[in-house]
Order: C-alpha cells, then structure tokens, then sequence
C-alpha cells in the first residue's frame, strides 16, 4: 500500500540529485538573498532607536525571515508549471490513467525533491542560525509545535498550489498565474515582511486568511519561548481547519474542472 | 559584402516584431493575465514599502519618497531587459536541441537576430508602473522640474538597463559551455530584487561587492542618486554611462565568442 509512494519519493531524490549544480547555485543565491536582508534590517533597525519594535527583536526578524525563505525554499515545488506543462503537451491524459489519483501523484513524485531540499538547504539553514543567534532560538516543546505546524504548512501550501494549478485547465496560460500565487502567498503569509509589522485592519484581514498559516503561523511558534497553550491550541487549530478546507477546495475544484479538459491530440 | 546601417534593422525589427506580436495575440487570455501577474508584482514591491514605512520613518536617512524613486528607478531600467531580451531565457533551449543553428545561416547580424525574435509585451506594465512610481516619488520629493533633469534621467536609465541588458547576456551565454545554464541565469535574474535598495546600507565589505564584483549597485543607486541627491553625487555615478557601455560591449563579444564556437549537436 506504502510502497507505490515511497517508490516515487525514491524516484525524485534520484532525480533531484542529479542536478548538483542547481543546487550550488542555489545556495549562493540564498546566501546572497540573506546577506541584504540581514544589512537592510540592520539599518532598519538601527535607524528606529529601539531594541523592539512591534514585540520583535533584530534577531526575532532576522530568524523570522532566514527561516521563511528556507521553508519557501524547500515547500516550493513548482507544482504549478508541472501541471501547467502537463496541461500544455497533453502528457496529463498519461498521468490521468495511472492507478493513483492526479492529485496525490503529483504531491508523492515531488516530495522527493522535497527530503533532499530539507537536508540540504533548510537544516543547515536553521543550523547556522541557531548558532550564530546563539540562544535567540529555544529549545523545547516549541519545536514540537513547529514541526507539526510546518506538516500542516506543506499540506496547505500544496492545496493551494494545486488548485492554481487546476485554473491552468482554464487559461493554459503558467507565467501570469503562478507569478499572481507567489507574489499573493509571499507578501499574506509575512515571508517578506514580518505579519507582526502591518498596519492594523491589513494584519487583521491577513489573519482571516489561508495565507498566514503557511509562514507565519509555524514561525511565530518557533519564536515564541514561552507560548501558553492556549495560543498554541488556537493557531494549530487555525491551521487544522485551513488544511481540511483547502484540501476539500481544492479536490471540488479539479474534479468539477476535469470536464473541461481538452487535451490535444499526440 | 556591404555593410548594412542601422535603418536596415530597424526596418528587419519592426517586421519581427509584427509577427511576434500576432502571434502572441492569439493567446490574448496568457497575454492579459500575465500583464496583471506583472503589476502584480510591482504593487506588492510598492506595498512592503509601504508596510515598512508605516513603523520606521526612515531607513538609514532614506525617507519614504527617496526609496519609492529608487523602486521607481530599478523598475523602469529592467524594462527594456524585459522587453527586448527576453529571448535570453529560450537560449539554452535552443543550444541543447541543436535548434540554434538556424539562427547561424542569415545573412544579419546573429546576436540581433536573436533576440530580435521574441518581444515580451508584458514588460509594458512594468514601464508603466514604473514611470509612475518615479513622477509620485518626484512630486512629493520637490525636486523641481527642468528640461536638464530629464534628460539626465533618460540618459542615467538607459545607462543603468545597459547593465542589466550586459549581465543577463553574459549569464545566458554560460550555456554555450555548461548544461544548466538556467541557475545562473535565474541566479543574475534574483540580482534586480536588490538593486532597488540604497547601498549605504551595507557594510563596506559588500559595498565594494555589490559595486565591482556584482555590479548591483549600478541598476539603480548610483545613476539615481545624480536626480535625487545632486548635491553629494559620487564620483562613480558620473562614471556610470561610460561603464553600461562597457559592459554591454564585453558581454555581446561574450554572448557571440559563445555562439560562434557553437557547433551543433549534428542532427
């Protein structure tokens, strides 16, 4: 039963592999991506005159975005051109007849991209900056909480990933839609900027949202050392209730699209 | 062989372009929506701007206004990267399938020809957008308006897309050696993300860097700074159009050294 999905996650760590290079430069492109954020900040900072601002620290920000960007970085699986592309040279109707749902095949054939984009890019990450923050990161029940947060992260992210995916049935068209999810998801979640920082009715609206619970819920349960349960309770169970709906949405919407399909002939 | 001016390709351009255009215009829905995805994100750039300055009212001296110019800036200076060499992104395709080679038998000008071919509309918005930016930031800077300024601008933002134009050439041009060529590509592509802050900011380290090694700094800080803080001006600013020039050219004997020493995949 197991086995057909750890076949393919198998597969796509073989696959990923591969690509050793990409991962390189990769890397330095996140070193580079961290080095402006860490001097922007620091000005930033520095030009506010206090330690705190909006209940964050320097280093409260500093691990807060680091570690956004490590999760993009290992969450994002380019779902969207994958189907976009399947949808474009006709390949889904092959994917479609397989003994396994769209939906799940997609989601197993890419974590495989996804285990080794966790060892090699966000726990070093969070390695290196839980030393050179020395102490800023706690360790304790926190992590718990943030690992089960961050497995209902993926699940959400992936809904909402694929049920843009799905509007590619429609439009056939993958730059426009996936550069409208990213810049939507990156800006609500508070990966670019801290959800800490917005103003007032935008930070409440943002907080109705799906959108938060993929960074800055799992994030701020990380940060926050002494977190009463109540707290962490109200957020899991924020982002429980994103995970089941955002599945649900998302299954409704390909299944009713499935109809529209048109795959051309070849 | 006569050599052929430039009314020749103009001419050649103008008669790509109209069929790119049509041909684009048959998927008006991938053209519309991608124009919005475009503005899309230019206006969340605007809006963590925005956010941030909500809770600090300046940034290391930068107001609000000087730092929208900045954004402003970058954005129109990437146009025409956008615009006129978007075709870049398809060259590794073209290298590995062995299509390239069609390209190498015309008569004209091979780098010309090549990126004469795609015309990517949807940078269109961008400008817009931009040159929006930059006459908002403008208004509420006070500046002051003479016909002298504006040359100056046209001037520092074409000179300031030069390097970009030259940056992306280069990073492209890598696939004429390696196989995936799209990391760099997408890697010099993450550098316009920064250009849109002042350098100040950083320490003098990376201040040296992003100004020699990875010339960031020339996209937007220093050819704007001549408009926006004429009265401390450094030297390199002025140097600026001289070194777009510069690097266009080593970046087109680069893209041509590559395409010239391409040797099919003999099918």
């Amino acid at each position: 039963m197991l086995k057909k999905y750890i076949t393919l996650t198998r597969a796509g760590i073989i696959e990923s592999l591969q690509f050793r290079l990409g991962t390189l430069v990769l890397i330095a492109g996140n070193i580079l991506y961290l080095i402006v954020v860490y001097f922007l900040w620091k000005a930033i900072y520095a030009s506010a005159g206090t330690d705190i601002v909006n209940g964050m620290t320097f280093s409260d920000t500093l691990i807060y975005l680091v570690l956004a960007t490590a999760l993009f970085n290992f969450m994002e699986m380019y779902i969207v051109w994958e189907m976009g592309r399947d949808i474009q040279s006709g390949k889904i109707a092959l994917n479609l007849l397989k003994p396994m749902e769209y939906r799940s095949y997609e989601f197993w054939a890419c974590s495989g991209a996804f285990v080794t984009q966790f060892f090699f890019t966000f726990l070093p990450t969070f390695a290196v900056v839980a030393i050179v923050t020395h102490g800023a990161i706690h360790f304790g029940w926190n992590l718990l909480f943030f690992v089960i947060s961050v497995v209902m992260a993926v699940s959400i992210n992936y809904s909402i990933d694929f049920l843009v995916g799905t509007i590619c049935l429609y439009t056939e068209s993958i730059w426009g839609i996936n550069i409208m999810k990213q810049v939507i998801v990156m800006l609500l979640s508070g990966a670019t900027v801290p959800i800490a920082f917005f103003p007032e009715p935008l930070k409440t609206i943002v907080y109705y949202l799906p959108f938060q619970s993929i960074y800055n819920a799992p994030l701020t349960m990380l940060l926050d050392d002494a977190s009463q349960p109540q707290t962490v309770l109200t957020t899991l169970g924020v982002q429980l209730f994103w995970c089941i709906a955002m599945t649900i949405l998302s299954k409704l919407f390909w299944k009713v699209s499935l109809r529209q399909i048109t795959v051309n002939g070849g | 062989m006569k050599r052929k001016g430039i009314g020749f390709y103009l001419r050649i351009y103008g008669k790509i372009l109209a069929q790119d255009i049509k041909s684009k215009m048959s998927y008006r829905a991938d053209f519309i929506i991608s124009t919005i995805g475009m503005i899309f994100t230019n206006i969340a750039g605007f809006v963590s701007f925005w956010i941030l300055f909500r809770n600090f009212p300046s940034i290391n001296g930068w107001s609000y206004y000087e730092m929208l110019f900045l954004y402003g800036f970058s954005l129109v200076s990437l146009t025409p990267v956008q615009c006129f060499f978007d075709n870049n992104w398809s060259l590794r395709m073209y290298v590995y399938s062995g299509d390239f080679v069609k390209y190498c038998f015309r008569p004209i000008n091979l780098f010309f020809y090549y990126q004469s071919e795609v015309f990517d509309i949807k940078g269109l918005g961008q400008l817009a957008f931009g040159i929006g930016t930059i006459a908002y930031s403008w208004y509420h800077l006070e500046l002051g308006f003479s016909l002298l300024m504006l040359l100056k601008l046209m001037l520092f933002l074409l000179t300031a897309s030069l390097i970009m134009i030259a940056l992306q050439n280069a990073a492209a041009a890598t696939c004429f050696w390696i196989q995936n060529s799209f990391y760099v590509l997408d890697l010099v592509t993450r550098f316009k993300d920064y250009a849109k802050y002042p350098i100040t900011i950083f320490s003098p380290v990376f201040r040296f860097i992003f100004t020699f090694v990875m010339p960031i700094a020339f996209i937007a800080y220093y050819p704007s700074i001549v408009i926006l803080r004429p009265d401390e001006v450094p030297l390199l600013s002025w140097f600026s159009p001289l070194i777009g020039v510069l690097f266009f050219w080593g970046s087109y004997r680069f893209w041509m050294y590559g395409a010239m020493k391409y040797s099919g995949t003999g099918s």
